[in-house]
């Protein structure tokens, strides 16, 4: 598995799309640190970045790269190799690939200009997402036969993390405003890695006028501090199942 | 070596393969022909475990091939399509291989392809600079490389200039004369008669006919492969008709 892992992660260090978004994070880590003096707004840009841009970019680039590697995969699957390990090394090696570009990009910046348990929290929350979303795509690219189907519905996973399920969230809310909803609430937002990541920062930070209704309930029902638990938990959950379902479904497929 | 009983698979509606029995022995060389989409590909992927067939059973040197990957340690494989990581160079895929073959010792590797087809000229540059005759040529030296006792090959010469092709078919015929199993597809029945001494043929994911180049002379009264099986298709058309 280490030898796998090994090679994915050094085909992808020198692979453009993961310099790139290495640059594209430093960019924005060091540029936002020099523009704005208050590392509390800094922090909350970051948060952004690390929900809307990383989800993206790790799900597309990882789908991308499980479609172009098949044939290798069935070159190296025709050696003894059992086909757990192979996929565990896949996993692996696309995910630190993914951690290491978002850990130098913008963490370096931020426990520079702002060395607090804030920034560890937002570092945190963006490696759990970093292997989840590698996660969610090797989920679906091994369930979906066709590349332009798999793309397709990488993109769909992402919008529908990053805003169609706060919106429909929002309209369940508005909704049935009048009854004890919060219990519901709590649940729904586990369905969102996104969610929970957003709300295990903002619990951290003060604006926690952000942290929405769900991140509300959140707060209230949990504590801040069993909070941070019950959302790691679930953010753990939330790499482990699609990763355990896509495993089980690439060693009994056909290559 | 190689025993294939009451194998059959289906993608979708499509029956690929069909109740296919075949035996293969040591010392072997076969052709395996039959039009596109006949299921020869799938045949041979379903002896390396990369495809997963619905019924049946399948055994190399005795044992179930569902009993772990290390049966594989024997064959050597060359895809259809090759595709490598494009960055990749090419002398580090050879390290990369030999890394994860840390069962085959350093002297019983064969190096006589890739000393042939002169792969160390192209090894510092990166596999997605390479033609796609090149990377057959690297395919193949890989597939020889650890010496294994079956060879599976799949189109092997396909994309290859006159000169590696008669490297690589030089090759497969001392493969074949060391009492070796080879199984080889390819629409190019000139290459094939030259480097097999029996012929499987699969039309619509069954095996239509299984026989030796020897007999299928004396059945025929051709020389050349291609006229063979085209004497062998017409004379059963002509019997189904009557």
């Amino acid at each position: 598995m280490q030898k796998i892992s090994n090679i994915v992660f050094q085909d992808l260090l020198k692979n453009k799309v993961v310099v790139g978004y290495f640059l594209l994070l430093s960019l924005i880590g060091w540029g936002m640190f020099m523009i704005e003096s208050h590392p509390q707004k800094v922090i909350l840009t970051l948060l952004q970045v690390t929900l809307m841009i990383l989800p993206l970019m790790t799900v597309v680039f990882a789908t991308i790269y499980y479609y172009n590697s098949q044939e290798f995969i069935l070159m190296l699957l025709s050696q003894p190799i059992h086909r757990k390990r192979l996929f565990r090394g896949l996993f692996f090696g696309l995910a630190l690939a993914f951690a290491l570009a978002y850990l130098f990009g913008l963490g370096l910046p931020l426990l520079i200009f702002y060395p607090s348990a804030e920034s560890v929290f937002l570092l945190s929350s963006g490696l759990f997402l970093s292997f989840s979303f590698t996660a969610i795509a090797l989920f679906m690219s091994t369930h979906l036969h066709d590349k332009a189907r798999g793309m397709g519905a990488a993109l769909v996973v992402w919008a529908v993390f990053a805003f169609v399920y706060d919106g429909l969230l929002l309209l369940f809310m508005y909704q049935f405003s009048d009854y004890p909803i919060e219990k519901a609430v709590l649940v729904l937002s586990f369905f969102n890695p996104i969610d929970i990541a957003r709300i295990l920062v903002i619990m951290k930070t003060e604006a926690s006028a952000m942290l929405g209704l769900s991140g509300a309930v959140f707060k209230d029902f949990f504590g801040s501090s069993t909070g941070v638990y019950i959302s790691a938990a679930v953010l753990s959950a939330w790499v482990l199942i699609p990763f355990a379902i896509a495993r089980r479904k690439f060693i009994r497929k056909d290559l | 070596m190689i025993e294939i009983k009451h194998v059959n698979k289906r993608y979708g509606k499509q029956q690929v393969l069909d109740d296919i029995n075949l035996s293969f022995d040591k010392g072997r060389s076969i052709a395996l022909i039959g039009p596109n989409g006949s299921g020869k590909t799938t045949l041979m992927k379903s002896v390396l475990g990369l495809v997963i067939p619905d019924t049946g059973s399948i055994e190399v040197f005795g044992e179930s091939i569902d009993r772990g990957p290390d049966y594989r340690k024997n064959i050597g494989y060359m895809p259809q399509i090759n595709r490598f990581p494009e960055q990749m160079k090419v002398n580090k895929l050879f390290q990369l291989m030999i890394g994860l073959r840390s069962d085959v010792s350093k002297d019983s590797y064969d190096l006589s392809l890739y000393r042939d087809l002169e792969i160390e000229k192209m090894a510092g540059k990166t596999l997605g600079s390479l033609s796609g005759g090149m990377k057959q040529q690297v395919s193949a030296s890989l597939a020889f490389y650890f010496d294994p006792e079956i060879l599976i090959l799949d189109e092997p010469t396909a994309a290859l200039d006159p000169i590696s092709n008669e490297v690589l078919k030089k090759k497969i015929r001392s493969a074949m004369e060391s009492e070796k199993l080879v199984i080889t597809t390819s629409h190019i029945l000139s290459d094939l008669e030259e480097i097999s001494n029996h012929v499987i043929y699969l039309q619509d994911g069954s095996v239509h006919f299984n026989k030796s180049i020897e007999s299928l002379k004396q059945e025929t009264e051709e020389t050349k492969l291609n006229k063979m099986i085209v004497a062998l298709l017409q004379s059963e058309k002509s019997h189904a008709k009557n």
